[in-house]
């Protein structure tokens, strides 16, 4: 068992340590290769950004379907996103101002006790007192902090975009599972979809439907949908034929087939996927306060811009409490498995609550008392913060400019220094081999090709930048994770608790990892790095974790049996079992790193993220999508490598 | 049955009736289609490549009969059902239901026919997970359009028929295996079907409950007197519930018989290896062991239709033969220790 496992993770390390081998070499050979295999010259790169950008400003100027141009197109879409758009936050937040003729009518909207009474009953009929005590406690906070009508306008985004995203997700879902061709297109889509970082594909936003709520909220639904369509398909493939043969034998005309058999026994798939669409949702809103999605977002981005620490540290607690409370509720709600004598009579429900709402919107129309939270109540620590702020970093500046010149010098600025000396065809050719030794020639291929866009495009140095911070920090992230996760992994005691604080940093937006960073780091390669790390953290303390529990009980008895001490035990057997599942972890960690990456930019790193971050304010199309396309390379590149890293592992250990 | 045995003629009162049925799996199977069974017989012979799952199959089911289909995974059986439902197409072959044939049967008659005249029981329940029992069993009904109160109604009195009283609000993970399939059964015959499928009903069960639900059915199928076409791999079951008994081996119907004549007169050495171990005395009839009339016998007389093991008791304890009775109570044979020791035991050294 021990040697099998020993020779086993000795062969599969041999076709890195000659991919490294070669990277050197090639360093060393560097000095004397011809300038274009270093660098294309400018005059061989494809200027594909430039295409792109001639193309995009013809199909939003000049271009046509049949006698509608595409311009009238998109704007009509965005009317009929921005109605309910509009509906939706002026109930919630803000109210409706019409002008009829002459006359103004304003309307004020939801009083806050009515929305604070309907949510707080609704998280206790579906997650319990814990959930209605959170539900709560964030509402109080919302209101003491004067963060309810933000919060307020983020909810009602994320509600729509929940929408439509869920609708249109079950919709294509449905249909990719019903014509497999169909879905091999789609899997394909969704899988740059989800690397693209969100600033490349807001530019094209932007270019049709301009700054705004519209814009933001069509890019949030691109952004969060694709999970939805895939648990769809997924959950209905997994339904046992004998529920198709029922719907069969009953008699079901199609339709009666699709709403009252299959997609109510999938259920428990697509509410797995509800969850992940508002998670996704949440987070694509925050981040979409660039474009102007207005809410907690733009709160915590204008008290970045203009280190008013203090206030984005608010709004960001704000978004993490939005953050628990919606991940708790819609899992609770997917976990809810229905029992007898429970009381349901969910119309009747339904109609009481509108009811209610409907009354309390009137009474906030005439009684001023009833409208808006008083305001003598609210409290703002935004100055108490900022102090507190400058006071750490007064108190503490000593051993924070150590830790963060230390790492810059020795670590950060060295491995960037080396990524960026490297040639770009010993890179290619190095990852290429290294395909070719895992797999085989066709990923080689693959990877050749994905490799050579960036530095066909001009981007290479940018993707090296790119490549350097999300490497380092995932480095980083394991080796904080892997401890943990190994530990916790024989103690379900501990398990308990790392579990809870993992789940918990997995469900916050990107953007709240932000705040703390900046304001004990100020910005840079530093603050953005530790902020990657703490976002990347949870997927390898994760995997490292279940790994170590999921090595079979009967391998452990062998080791005790064969006399090893816990030490011995887990170094000679359950780590080299659990190899293939901390490939898996460094899989994710890395993609990660990649996410966060991309939200780096506004803490001012260089890499491609950083140009897909000016594109969008420059609006150039191009630009954005093509350095967010190398974003997408080299994260596909990534998990293309590290995944047949862990199939051969898993070969070699006899685990299938 | 050789390949090469000559269909038996079909009757026209059969409620089902299966005419040539194959079904084959494979590349252009459709160059079948339109070939004279002779023809296609040969082309399937001939043809690499392809899998027969049922090979010219022909049989009828009577009116108000159980006829059990038995055979092992992979015989076929399960082929069968679908087909005879039309869950799936046969390559080859008529399929009639009540003279309907199933062959380009307009959609919409289909549609109606599983509405109202046949009806299914699934191997792993089928049960829709956000229903309660009610709602799961008068679902065929909603698909109807029924209004809710009338099919609640309805739903009510099977759930008392099929011993589920007071679980109507449950939901299906509630309730234990045998009690899923309680409520499969009770939404099988909220239509009133007259044809019945069930497939492979208990074979999901643990045996005790297995035993129990036979028993349930027996006495179901006592009072609703409906058309049952039962699936299963396990031949105890089918010997205890059959009218008549159709055996499966690699796509083809080996034998179809009643219980006895199945044990009694094996058509081929398959058929013989299933019926080794059954014991004789649950399968033989009085009447197919009796010794002619005795002056010697003595007693109340047994029926001649009556199974050997369940009057073994009586004449084990009568020193004399014990008289034969056939059904108008005539004297027609007599029954010694001797002949019922000889049939229980005979299973085991056969």
């Amino acid at each position: 068992m021990m040697r099998v496992a020993a020779t086993g993770s000795g062969r599969a390390v041999w076709p890195l340590l000659a991919g490294i081998a070669l990277l050197l070499a090639g360093l060393a050979l560097a000095a004397g290769l011809p300038d274009w295999a270093r660098r294309l010259p400018a005059d061989w790169q494809v200027d594909a950004a430039g295409t792109l950008n001639s193309f995009f400003s013809w199909l939003s100027r000049k271009a046509h379907v049949g006698p509608l141009a595409v311009k009238d197109i998109t704007r009509a879409l965005g009317t009929a996103v921005e109605l309910p758009l509009d509906l939706v936050r002026g109930l919630l937040a803000g109210g409706f101002r019409l002008r009829l003729g002459g006359m103004r009518l304003e309307m004020a909207p939801l009083p806050w006790w009515a929305l604070t009474a309907v949510w707080t009953l609704a998280a206790h009929r579906i997650s319990g007192r814990g959930g209605a005590a959170l539900v709560l406690g964030s509402c109080l906070y919302f209101l003491l902090f004067g963060l309810w009508e933000p919060a307020m306008f983020t909810l009602a985004s994320v509600a729509l975009s929940v929408l439509v995203g869920a609708g249109l997700g079950l919709l294509l879902g449905a249909w990719a599972w019903r014509w497999p061709r169909l879905d091999a297109v789609l899997t394909v889509l969704y899988d740059i979809m989800q690397t693209l970082p969100v600033f490349s594909y807001l530019v094209p936003i932007l270019l049709f439907f301009g700054f705004g709520p519209v814009a933001a909220l069509i890019a949030t639904v691109i952004y969060a949908m694709p999970p939805m369509a895939r648990n769809t398909t997924l959950a209905l493939r997994r339904l046992p034929q004998s529920v198709e043969d029922l719907a069969t034998m009953t008699g079901c005309t199609p339709r009666q087939r699709q709403w009252l058999v299959l997609l109510p026994a999938a259920r428990q798939g697509l509410l797995t996927g509800l969850n992940q669409v508002i998670m996704l949702s949440l987070s694509a809103v925050i981040i979409a306060s660039i474009i102007g999605a207005g809410g907690l977002g733009n709160d915590v981005l204008q008290g970045l811009k203009s280190m008013r620490l203090g206030r984005a540290f608010e709004a960001g607690l704000g978004i993490t409490l939005l953050a628990i409370v919606l991940d708790r509720m819609s899992r609770a709600y997917a976990l809810h498995r229905p029992r007898h004598g429970r009381p349901g009579r969910p119309a009747r429900l339904l109609l009481g609550t509108f009811g209610f709402l409907l009354l309390a919107l009137l009474a906030g129309q005439f009684l001023p008392v009833l409208r808006d939270f008083p305001p003598a109540l609210t409290v703002s620590t935004g100055k108490m913060l900022d102090d507190a702020v400058a006071w750490i970093n007064l108190a503490w500046q000593g051993p924070i400019a150590a830790l963060s010149d230390g790492t810059v010098r020795y670590l950060l600025r060295p491995l960037k220094e080396l990524l960026l000396a490297l040639p770009w065809l010993g890179v290619t050719a190095g990852a290429a081999l290294l395909a070719a030794a895992l797999q085989g020639p066709r990923l080689a291929l693959v990877c050749a090709a994905l490799l050579s866009l960036p530095a066909l495009t001009g981007y290479w140095d940018q993707a090296m930048i790119s490549l350097y911070l999300a490497l380092v920090s995932t480095l980083i992230a394991m080796v904080l994770g892997l401890p943990v996760g190994l530990l916790a992994g024989q103690r379900p005691r501990l398990d308990r608790v790392v579990t809870a604080v993992i789940d918990t940093l997995q469900t916050l937006p990107t953007f709240v990892y932000l705040i703390p960073v900046v304001m004990l780091f100020g910005l840079g390669d530093f603050p953005a790095m530790m902020a990657i790390v703490l976002y990347a953290l949870p997927p390898a303390i994760r995997y490292a974790k279940d790994g170590v529990a999921r090595v079979p009980p009967k391998l452990i008895e062998a080791a005790d049996m064969a006399g090893c001490t816990p030490r011995q035990r887990l170094w000679l057997v359950q780590v080299p079992q659990a190899l293939p599942e901390l490939m898996l972890g460094l899989n994710q960690t890395l993609l990660m790193a990649f996410g966060m990456l991309v939200i780096t930019a506004l803490v001012g790193t260089r890499g491609l993220e950083q140009e897909a971050l000016v594109a969008v304010s420059k609006a150039k199309v191009g630009e954005g999508l093509i350095a967010g396309l190398g974003i997408s390379v080299l994260s596909i590149l990534a998990d293309r490598l590290i995944t047949a890293a862990s199939q051969r592992l898993r070969q070699r250990l006899g685990q299938g | 049955m050789p390949p090469d045995r000559k269909t038996p003629p079909m009757t026209e009162n059969g409620l089902i009736r299966c005419q040539n049925l194959w079904k084959v799996y494979g590349a252009d199977v459709g160059a079948l289609r339109g070939l004279t069974p002779d023809a296609a017989r040969a082309r399937i012979a001939a043809s690499e490549g392809w899998l027969t799952a049922l090979g010219d199959v022909t049989l009828e089911v009577a009116r108000g009969e159980v006829f059990v289909i038995m055979g092992l995974s992979g015989s076929g059986k399960s082929t069968l059902v679908r087909c005879m439902t039309g869950l799936a197409a046969p390559t080859l072959g008529d399929l009639m239901i009540d003279g309907v044939n199933l062959r380009g049967i307009d959609p919409a008659l289909l549609i109606e026919m599983r509405r109202h005249k046949i009806s299914m029981v699934f191997q792993d329940f089928a049960l829709l997970p956000h229903l309660n029992v009610r709602d799961n069993i008068a679902f065929p009904l909603r698909v109807q359009g029924i209004p809710r109160a009338r099919r609640e109604e309805l739903a009510d009195r099977l759930i008392q028929t099929v011993g589920l009283g007071g679980r109507a609000t449950h939901f299906p993970k509630e309730l234990s295996g045998g009690q899923q399939q309680r409520v499969g059964i009770a939404r099988s015959l909220i239509t009133e079907p007259e044809i019945w499928f069930l497939d492979e009903p208990f074979s999901a069960l643990d045996p005790l409950i297995r035993d129990e639900m036979q028993g349930e059915l027996l006495r179901l199928q006592a009072s609703l007197q409906k058309t049952i076409v039962f699936i299963t791999h396990d031949f105890d079951e089918a010997i205890r519930i059959a009218d008549r008994i159709a055996i499966m081996h690699n796509g083809r119907v080996v034998q179809i018989d009643t219980p006895e004549r199945l044990v009694l007169a094996p058509a081929d050495d398959y058929v013989a290896a299933f019926t080794r171990k059954i014991p004789r005395a649950r399968v033989l009839r009085v009447a197919s062991v009796q010794a002619p009339a005795s002056e010697r016998a003595a007693g109340a007389p047994v029926s001649a239709a009556a199974l050997v093991g369940d009057v073994a008791a009586r004449v084990l304890a009568s020193e004399t033969p014990i008289p034969v009775a056939d059904g108008a109570g005539r004297i027609v044979g007599s029954l010694d220790r001797r002949t019922v020791i000889e049939t229980v035991f005979s299973g085991a050294s056969a």
